[in-house]
């Protein structure tokens, strides 16, 4: 039996994104699953909140947000926010270097993995939200939901109320970047478009491998 | 007072530090409420059950946060703890050499906490270094986080108030060093948060914001600052 190939990973709360070294295929498994399996992979190098003993060279998260959005974004200066499952995150650039940082990281409820939950609980497709729902102050993600479910029990309708948690979401994003005119977004919630259109400036998604891209270029140049 | 009190065999505790075989019975206070406060509260409830409390010594000035004057006036209103509410307005600098110096911050910290009580260490030689970091803050309830930074880490804020025997100095409280990256603490639901906060913005620093235990995000986004402002990639 031949040796697994080597790859990159990028194993958040929510979803493990996997680069193949030797074919550059990309495949998202959810994290669950691959660390059920782990002993299977042959992993080079690593980043992510579920990485375990045995992942290659780590690479912190924001390091890698701030490589692969730098080999993805040609501007000198821009921000770019990671949206996932468990908190949110973000780089500011300038001079094509790293100017500033942070980290939602206390409320979970915040983040990427309760706006699934609700979409699936809801059974509402992102699509079909109204774009025009008043925004839920999202305090914290359990205060904003609260508030949700007493907008729908007031009468409003269960889309209008996710809409609005969504704005309050995307409102609490802008506030931790500083409001940026541009907004380069990473991550699962990319494919979400309620909620790239729930922000009030131009977002950009990058999609869900930014952080691999990182992991690519600093694996490329260090030869870890 | 507390000496005499020493040399007539009473055995002083400090309320925010974790007292053996007793931990913290999370009942007494509100859910979102400090957690070193929550620890003081627990300790003293823990220790009148054992009988072994005969006086907590409140601190209630402005050298602390509002939250023992609050947790003092309940305490003496509906139960029968003897308290005693003390201020500390001292003036007088006594002088901050192991927020400067190079020992570990961890080590640092525990020689500033430790000092409340017991002189520093005979021969203990304290070197003053440049600082290539700062931390912002409180003690920490949790000292872990302090593992995470490089030895030439200054300490400021509160801290250093403390080891200058001047709890209530709000203008040293606010000095940091110009173009050091500095890290802000606070615990969460602390009223110093909103100046944490602030002063992070204004300096350029990183605020950060602990419950009880740091997450590893928490610990991932210091890690990050850290490598992104000093090329640190931590002790290993």
């Amino acid at each position: 039996m031949s040796a697994p190939s080597p790859i990159l990973l990028d194993c958040g709360t929510g979803y493990a994104k996997i680069f193949n070294l030797e074919d550059s295929t990309r495949a998202i498994v959810p994290s669950r699953r691959f660390i059920k399996s782990v002993s299977e992979y042959r992993i080079a190098a690593s980043t992510g909140h579920n990485i375990a003993s045995g992942s290659g060279e780590r690479v912190n998260e924001l390091v890698a947000l701030a490589e692969g959005a730098l080999a993805m974004v040609e501007e000198p200066d821009f921000t770019v926010l990671d949206c996932g499952a468990r908190d949110v995150k973000y780089v500011q650039i300038r001079n094509r270097r790293v100017a500033g940082m942070d980290w939602n990281t206390e409320c979970g409820a915040f983040a990427g993995q309760v706006v699934e939950l609700l979409t699936r609980y809801f059974d509402i497709e992102p699509e079909n939200l109204p774009s025009d729902a008043p925004r839920i102050p999202v305090v914290c993600g359990v205060l904003g939901m609260t508030s949700m479910f007493d907008m729908i029990s007031q009468g409003k309708s269960h889309e209008e109320a996710l809409a609005g948690f969504l704005r309050g979401v995307a409102f609490n994003c802008e506030t931790l970047v500083g409001r940026p005119d541009r907004l380069y977004l990473s991550g699962g919630l990319c494919d979400n478009k309620a909620f790239v259109s729930a922000f009030t400036r131009e977002t950009i998604p990058l999609g869900r491998f930014v952080l691999i891209e990182g992991l690519r270029k600093i694996y490329s140049e260090n030869n870890i | 007072m507390m000496q005499e009190r020493i040399e007539n065999g009473a055995l002083i505790f400090d309320l925010d530090e974790p007292l053996a075989d007793r931990p913290v019975k999370d009942i007494y206070l509100p859910n979102a409420y400090c957690s070193i406060l929550k620890r003081v509260v627990s300790n003293i409830f823990s220790l009148r059950e054992d009988g072994g409390l005969d006086l907590v010594i409140a601190t209630v000035g402005k050298c602390k946060c509002d939250g023992m004057r609050n947790i003092a006036s309940w305490l003496e209103r509906t139960t029968d703890i003897p308290i005693l509410k003390v201020e500390n307005d001292n003036a007088k600098g006594a002088g901050f050499p192991i927020s400067r110096s190079g020992l570990p911050l961890l080590k640092k910290m525990e020689l500033i906490v430790n000092s409340v009580f017991a002189p520093l260490p005979d021969g203990l030689t304290l070197e003053e270094c440049a600082p290539k970091c700062g931390f912002w803050g409180v003690p920490p309830y949790d000292f872990g986080i302090l593992e995470l930074f490089p030895d030439e880490t200054h300490i400021f804020g509160w801290t250093r108030c403390m080891e200058n025997k001047t709890p209530a100095d709000i203008e040293m409280e606010c000095e940091v060093a110009s173009g050091v990256p500095t890290v802000f603490f606070t615990q969460s639901f602390c009223q110093k948060s909103a100046f944490a906060y602030n002063l992070a913005r204004e300096h350029g620093g990183l605020y950060v914001e602990v419950d009880k235990a740091m997450s590893h995000s928490t610990r991932a986004k210091i890690e990050a600052f850290l490598e992104f402002n000093l090329g640190w990639r931590g002790k290993r």
